[in-house]
């Protein structure tokens, strides 16, 4: 790890409290009000989510996976959609709304935990650290569908996402922007002269662009009071992490060195 | 207590191993594979497997709803969307390489094309691992992606009829005419449909050119990943009707 650099630990608190806080406020907010105002509180969440998943992403595809980067974003997309679903209606089974982020938090990690064993040990990928990071991004990956969902649809009762995003077909937008957002930092920076800072500034700024088209969506739910927060924050977050990941790819490019000019035809010979 | 079909649950399992090892079949080319200098179609397994598993499904789910939930048609016509896919994408692709790059379809892994016999390896060009999608990989291809097909299929088939049978889950949002037990098993085909694909992805190490590929060989590996994986994934989404006895 260079020096600056956040460590693994740093971004999972980043991740998992930014991303349960987002979905909670945005949640009992929205509920005491009896508004949809504050549904951007868990969008910004998951762009949190987004950042965490970027950097395991990043972490664990630089060992090279063989198959692109995006491959292992979309499994755990696929795996943390289950998960989501199946944690908030368990809450919904036992009768504690409260707690249906943190139960579908655990089940994420089961199935990646699964998912990272599998990879390791039965296809044998020589990757030491696929378990953890299989795990942390099904993590992620939850996180960041159940809080774009719950800034479409108000709320992260069952019923309500089952409604409006799974019902209304967001869940299919939700997840493949969502997984996006995650897999493109690192697939876009990846190379010799990769670095923390640039990847993960350009995490924050595809996540910002993912919570605009939850604002969207979240425009066609529940209005206005859920679509204007949502988006004026998510372009302005946009454009000035966007800034920072162009000034950073300046500032990195400036260091490449120059091989010289080709030599001439009449020196090779 | 309501408690889930145990036959659903192996249908998943079933359709996971299917998926994953329909991935073997087809012809991955990845990144080098864009700039044909490796046989198969120039994308990697996620977008392949996206782009037919994707059709495959749209052909299973309008089956099912115009059937009434017919299990033969809506397998049936999932397999063959996705073979219709890949056969679009790869004869598509193989156009561009021939008009448009100029490379002959070529195999590298093999010196005699196993279906039609002609020689292979005079036409590869020096460094590179073949060009384009010649007669066997096309053929294996059809046939993996009919089998991902199917397998998809009967992941969602599965799906929808045991969400089908949750109460309240029949309604539809506003005007849409799909209920609410399509939408959840059609985004849940499409989760369980990525992890074994993925899954078998890394176990062809991101490319492969068909049946007639060395690494082919590696499938029972594949076999086990896609089990497990499914069986946990199938697990969670078949434990939604538990968890649900009295609806929404």
């Amino acid at each position: 790890m260079a020096e600056g650099e956040r460590s693994p630990r740093q971004l999972l608190v980043i991740g998992v409290v930014g991303g349960l806080v987002g979905i909670y406020l945005a949640n009992y907010l929205n509920s005491m009000t009896n508004t949809a105002w504050f549904s951007f509180f868990a969008a910004l969440g998951a762009v949190l989510a987004v950042f965490w998943g970027a950097d395991a992403v990043r972490r664990v595809a630089s060992y090279g996976l063989g198959t692109g980067v995006p491959s292992i974003g979309m499994l755990s997309l696929g795996a943390g959609q289950v998960a989501v679903l199946l944690g908030l209606a368990v809450a919904m089974n036992l009768k504690v709304h409260w707690a249906a982020p943190i139960i579908a938090l655990i089940l994420a990690a089961i199935i990646g935990i699964v998912n990272g064993v599998m990879a390791r040990r039965v296809i044998k990928m020589n990757i030491a650290i696929m378990e953890m990071s299989m795990t942390e991004i099904a993590m992620a990956a939850s996180l960041i569908i159940l809080g774009f969902s719950t800034a479409i649809a108000g709320g992260f009762a069952f019923d309500l996402i089952m409604k409006y995003v799974v019902a209304s077909g967001f869940i299919i937008a939700v997840f493949i922007v969502g997984g996006m957002a995650m897999l493109h930092p690192f697939n876009a920076c990846l190379g010799p002269d990769e670095r923390q800072k640039r990847t993960l500034n350009l995490a924050l700024s595809t996540g910002f662009i993912a919570m605009l088209v939850a604002g969207i969506a979240a425009g066609a739910i529940n209005g206005i009071q859920a679509a204007v927060p949502t988006m004026i924050i998510a372009i302005f977050g946009w454009i000035i992490y966007y800034l920072r990941f162009f000034a950073d790819t300046k500032e990195d490019a400036a260091a490449v060195l120059s091989t010289g000019l080709l030599p001439k035809e009449e020196e090779v010979a | 207590m309501v408690w889930f079909s145990l036959l659903y649950w192996v249908w998943i399992i079933l359709g996971g191993i299917l998926i994953g090892a329909g991935v073997h079949f087809i012809p991955v080319g990845g990144a080098p594979a864009a700039m044909s200098q490796a046989t198969g179609v120039g994308t990697g397994t996620t977008m392949l497997a996206a782009a037919s598993g994707l059709t495959g499904l749209i052909g299973a789910g309008s089956a099912y709803a115009s059937s009434g939930g017919n299990f033969a048609y809506t397998i049936v016509m999932g397999g063959v969307s996705a073979a219709l896919m890949i056969s679009v994408l790869a004869f598509i692709a193989n156009v561009m390489y021939v008009y448009g790059a100029g490379v002959p379809l070529a195999s590298a892994k093999v010196k005699y094309d196993p279906i039609t016999k002609w020689r292979q390896d005079l036409y590869v060009s020096r460094g590179t691992e073949g060009h384009g999608t010649p007669m066997s990989s096309f053929i294996s291809g059809i046939i993996g992606a009919f089998l991902a097909g199917v397998g998809g299929a009967l992941v969602y088939f599965a799906l929808a009829a045991s969400y089908a049978g949750i109460s309240g889950f029949n309604a539809t949002f506003g005007g849409y005419p799909a209920p609410y037990y399509v939408s959840l098993a059609a985004a849940f085909a499409i989760g369980i449909f990525f992890l074994n694909c993925v899954m078998a992805s890394y176990n062809i190490g991101g490319t492969i050119e068909g049946f007639h590929d060395p690494k082919f060989r590696r499938l029972p590996k594949s076999i086990v990943a896609s089990l497990v994986v499914s069986a946990v994934g199938g697990l969670f989404a078949l434990l939604i009707v538990v968890m649900l006895p009295g609806g929404i």
